[in-house]
Order: C-alpha cells, then sequence, then structure tokens
C-alpha cells in the first residue's frame, strides 16, 4: 500500500495501527500538507460562525456600541438590557410561543399522516399503489408559490386569516415526510409481518404496535427536519399574519427590525439570538439524524 | 367486510377476503395524507391554472378574462427583469456553491482528528438549518456600508468601500454571498456521503499504478461522483429559483429592480396589488421551471440510493 494520496491514509486508519506505524520517507511532507489543509479549513469554518458569532457578542452590549469599529468579535459585556428591550417593545415571547405552537402542530400532524401513508405505500398491497405513490412523490416539484395563492383564498372564506390554522392544516400533507418514512418501512423484515398476523394481528396492531417502534429513528428525523422547516418558516406567515399577537418568530424578529433597527441593533440581535439558539441546541444534539436524514433522501423538505 | 358472493369474480377463498382486506386497510390508512393533498396541492394547483384565465381582486367576484394575463406576461418588462435577476442568483449560488462545497468534501475526505472532523462538520452546515430570514437581518447588519463590519475588513487591506445594498451593481452579488454561505453545508453533506460510496478498491489500484493525487481525483473521484454532483446542482437550482426571504429582508427588492426574484415579484402582484389572476399566470412559469429541472433529473440523474 504506497500512497501518498489522502485516501491512501484512510485506508492504513482502516487497516490498523500496525499498518499506520510504517515510517516512510514521505512521511513528514504529507503531514506539514494536511495540517496546512486542516488550518485552511479551520479559517474557513471560522468565517462560517463569524455572523452568528458578532449577533451574539453584540447582542450583550450597549445598543451604541454596536457599529464601533474595529469589531470586537468576543463579548467585551454582559448586559441583559437589549434582551429586556426586545421584551418591552414587542410580545416576544408570544412569537416563541406562537412558532413553537406551529411547529409542534405540524410536526405532529405530518407524524400522523406521513407515517400511515408511508406504512400503505411500503407494506400494503393494493391497486393503484405505485401510481398514487408517483403521483404524492411528483407533488415535491411544486413550489410553494404556485400553491399559495388558491389556498389564500380558501383559507380567507374558511375566515382562517391571520390565524395559525392558516400555516397548520395545509402543511398536513408532506411528500418529503411519506418519501422518507416509506425509504425505512421497507427495510424492515417480512417475517416480523407475517409472524404478527399469524397470531391475528390486524393491519393497524402491525401498524402500531410492530412497525412504528421500528421506524422510530426515521420518526425523529422527520420530526426534526419538519420542526426546523416550520420555526424557520417565513414566507407564509408572511401572507397570512397580520398581528403582533399571532406572529411567529422570524416575522417578527423583521418587525422588531423595523421598530428598533435604526436606534438599537444590540435589541435587534438579542432578538436574533433568542431565535438561532434552540436550533443550535437541536443540532448539536441530533446531528446524526440530520446528517442521516439528508444523506438518505437528498432533500431537505 | 365479509367477502359476499363475488359479483366481481373475487375468489371466495381466505386469501381472497384477505387481499380485500389489504386494500381496505390501505385506503383508509391513506385517507390522512390524501384529504389534504387533494385540498392543499392538487386542488390549488388547478385552481391556479383556472386562475390565470380569470381577473380577481379577492373583494369582487372573478371575472373571465381569456388570454388577457398571457398577453401580459409576454409584454411585461418586469417579468424579463425579475427572471434575468432569479438566472443571475441562482448561476452565481449554484457555481460557487457547488466548487466550493466539492472542495472542502475532497479536504475533509481524509485522516483528520475526530474533534476537528466535527468542528469543521458543524461550522459549515450549521447555516443550512438556520433561519434565512434571521440571518439575513445580520447579514444587512454586516454589509452596512459606513459601520458594516465587511467594509472595515475590506477598508484595512485597502479593499474600496463597497455599496452592498444600495448599488444595483453589488445587491445581487451580495445576496449570492450570503446564499452561498447559507447553503454550502447541504451540498458538502451530500458530497461526503457521495465519496465515502466510492469503492476503496478503485484508489487501490489507482495507487499500485502509481497516480498522483490529481489524476487519481481527475479519474477516478470526479467521475464516481458525478451522480452525486448532478444531484446536489438540481437541487440547489430548484431551491435557487424559489429564492424570496433574503432579497425581501435586505433589499425589498432593489435599488430599483435590480434585485427583484421571481417569488418576490409574484408575492408583490397577488398580494400587494391584489392582482391574483396575474399572480397566479406568474407562478404558473415558476412551476413549468421546476417542472423543467425534475425532468432533466429524473431523465439523466441516476436515483439517489447511496447508502453510505
Amino acid at each position: 500500500m504506497a500512497t501518498t494520496t489522502p485516501i491512501g491514509q484512510l485506508e492504513r486508519e482502516r487497516a490498523g495501527p500496525a499498518a499506520r506505524d510504517v515510517v516512510r520517507p514521505t512521511r513528514w511532507r504529507e503531514h506539514a500538507f494536511d495540517w496546512g489543509v486542516n488550518l485552511l479549513l479551520l479559517a474557513g469554518g471560522v468565517l462560517m460562525l463569524a455572523p452568528f458569532v458578532w449577533a451574539f457578542s453584540t447582542s450583550f452590549r450597549l445598543g451604541r456600541e454596536s457599529f464601533s469599529l474595529p469589531p470586537q468579535w468576543l463579548p467585551t459585556d454582559w448586559r441583559l438590557d437589549n434582551y429586556r428591550a426586545v421584551l418591552d417593545a414587542l410580545p416576544f415571547f408570544r412569537f416563541v410561543f406562537n412558532s413553537f405552537k406551529v411547529a409542534a402542530l405540524i410536526t405532529l400532524l405530518q407524524v400522523v399522516t406521513c407515517s400511515t401513508a408511508a406504512f400503505a405505500f411500503a407494506r400494503l398491497r393494493f391497486r393503484g399503489r405505485d401510481a398514487l405513490f408517483f403521483v404524492f412523490l411528483s407533488s415535491l416539484m411544486i413550489p410553494q408559490y404556485v400553491t399559495i395563492i388558491p389556498i389564500f383564498i380558501i383559507v380567507r372564506r374558511l375566515n382562517l386569516l391571520d390565524s395559525h390554522w392558516a400555516l397548520i392544516l395545509p402543511s398536513a400533507f408532506s411528500a418529503f415526510g411519506i418519501f422518507l418514512l416509506r425509504q425505512y418501512f421497507l427495510t424492515i423484515p417480512r417475517d416480523l409481518e407475517d409472524a404478527a398476523r399469524i397470531d391475528g394481528a390486524g393491519f393497524f396492531e402491525i401498524y402500531r404496535r410492530i412497525m412504528l417502534p421500528l421506524v422510530a429513528p426515521a420518526l425523529v428525523t422527520l420530526t426534526i427536519f419538519s420542526f426546523n422547516y416550520h420555526w424557520n418558516e417565513f414566507f407564509r406567515p408572511l401572507i397570512f399574519l397580520t398581528t403582533w399577537e399571532q406572529m411567529t418568530l422570524p416575522l417578527g424578529l423583521t418587525v422588531l427590525r423595523g421598530y428598533l433597527g435604526t436606534g438599537n441593533t444590540a435589541a435587534v440581535m438579542a432578538g436574533v439570538t433568542m431565535a438561532i439558539t434552540p436550533v443550535l441546541l437541536v443540532f448539536l444534539l441530533f446531528q446524526r439524524y440530520l446528517i442521516e436524514g439528508i444523506t438518505l433522501t437528498g432533500l431537505k423538505e | 367486510m365479509e367477502a359476499t358472493a363475488g359479483s366481481s369474480g373475487a375468489p371466495r377463498s381466505a386469501l381472497g377476503r384477505w387481499r380485500r382486506r389489504e386494500t381496505f386497510a390501505a385506503w383508509a390508512f391513506l385517507l390522512p395524507s390524501l384529504v389534504p393533498f387533494v385540498i392543499f396541492v392538487a386542488g390549488p394547483l388547478l385552481a391556479a391554472v383556472a386562475l390565470s384565465f380569470f381577473r380577481y381582486d379577492i373583494l369582487t367576484p372573478p371575472e373571465f378574462a381569456g388570454l388577457d394575463n398571457f398577453r401580459h406576461l409576454f409584454a411585461d418588462d418586469r417579468i424579463l427583469a425579475v427572471y434575468r435577476n432569479t438566472v443571475v442568483y441562482v448561476a452565481g449560488t449554484v457555481g460557487l456553491e457547488t466548487v466550493l462545497a466539492l472542495l472542502l468534501a475532497v479536504a475533509t475526505h481524509r485522516q483528520i482528528p475526530g474533534v476537528l472532523r466535527y468542528v469543521f462538520r458543524t461550522a459549515y452546515f450549521f447555516p443550512v438549518l438556520t433561519s434565512l430570514a434571521a440571518v439575513s437581518i445580520v447579514w444587512g447588519y454586516l454589509y452596512h456600508t459606513n459601520f458594516g463590519v465587511i467594509n472595515y475588513y475590506l477598508g484595512t487591506i485597502g479593499g474600496p468601500q463597497i455599496r452592498w445594498l444600495t448599488s444595483s451593481a453589488w445587491a445581487m452579488p451580495a445576496l449570492v454571498f450570503l446564499g452561498v454561505w447559507k447553503s454550502l453545508g447541504f451540498s458538502y453533506i451530500l458530497f461526503v456521503a457521495g465519496l465515502q460510496s466510492i469503492p476503496r478498491h478503485l484508489y487501490e489500484a489507482a495507487a499500485i499504478d502509481g497516480a498522483g493525487r490529481l489524476s487519481t481525483f481527475a479519474n477516478i473521484t470526479l467521475p464516481m461522483l458525478s451522480p452525486t454532483m448532478f444531484f446536489a446542482v438540481v437541487i440547489a437550482l430548484i431551491n435557487g429559483f424559489q429564492i424570496f426571504d433574503s432579497p425581501y429582508i435586505m433589499t425589498q427588492g432593489g435599488p430599483g429592480d435590480s434585485t427583484r426574484t421571481v417569488a418576490m415579484y409574484l408575492q408583490e402582484q397577488g398580494f400587494r396589488f391584489f392582482d391574483m389572476g396575474y399572480a397566479a399566470t406568474v407562478s404558473l412559469t415558476l412551476f413549468l421551471v421546476i417542472l423543467v429541472l425534475t425532468l432533466i433529473q429524473f431523465r439523466f440523474g441516476r436515483s439517489w440510493v447511496h447508502y453510505g
């Protein structure tokens, strides 16, 4: 295995410690190259996170210091005044609560509708199954901007403008979720189902007691994707919600910027920090599920 | 669900009964998604097509307009402008994103200390998960001409002070940079998975032949990764064509119409001017674009079934 490619190193790593300990003349050059690349990657990574660091540090400073140059990257101060300003100026906790409520209800709804449909598509035989699955999947290519106009008209007829149901009900169907869960349902061996049938279990029991627990990781993945997507959603709330009482977080942030943006940037950054921190926590906790979900489906809703 | 004397000719065996029950159960399981699909996806799609033949301002009843909306579409200078803007945005983000993500994926696909690997993945992927609206607000401040962090650092290295969001020359590039920063991590993750699925024996063979890094990359990595790249590019194109949040928040489509995208234009027509018929017509053109892109992926791309 005489090789100088980076892949070669991976090979040696997999081959075990014995192979890795072989001393070869080009080793120091490889090392220097590797660490050069690592340093570059690290610099890039710092750049990627810089906007968050700036927002975070600024949120704890005096408002008038927001634009002091040269920029201070680390928090120089730990004032909570800006957080208080945000909460005084706007019903910010209300925005947080609204976002949580909308995202949680949509997620719950989707877990039900997607898992039942995915079960039918993956484990049951019926005429028209493949055709219907194809139709469902095709809906992935309909931009939300096409359906939003008729949905707006429906929602207005139902008197649901400026209500959270305008966001929740139209999200009950998710082609992405059905596709994701079906992929998992397909991997479950048939024997388990057959055994349950012989024991006299009905379809719902098979779905509920055997299948659902086995696809739990997929349900976690769907939950994270769906919750994150709707927590961040901006366009539909902009169209449907008009009063502060109903607004969700991203929309609320733009209102906050309009309200305090020129006078107190620090307060706006306090709002942004509050909006992004939960996403960061979820990411650190569930990174594996997210990456798995993307590589399995190649989609992000 | 007892199988009565089969008028449809179904066998009265236990198996036949089971099949019927299975079909019945399947539709019962499908109902919770089928109903919202019909009401909120299929119905509205057809309604959008129908609306494009009407004049409708929400307040007064819709009025049949024949092909007026389509005539308007072909005579509309602004639709050309917003499509040009959107195409520029898409070309910029997709091009930069793909090249950078590929470099990143190749650079991290080797033996790296676990901590560093985790740091890289977190740093490059995290922006994908954040709200585009929230980060657009942050970047709006970073791009500020006089007080922005970006111009400050440009100044320290003797660069020009760019009017990022207030000049029609730079507003679109500013949005492109934000877009690349935001979704780079997504393509990166796809490429990493793609790299992991390349069979190891290919690299072993190349090593035995004495191939260097560059020729291994050009002759093995790139061709083996091309289905993944194709897929990632199509997804990025589809997402790019629908860009709305960042121009809406950072430039309001300005200066002039220089950063107004197709999605912004139809939002303006539909929900500011309440010209629902024309907004629906514009939305159908967007649908057409996405449809063509998807068909291209369907026709030429291999299906995505790499289990790393």
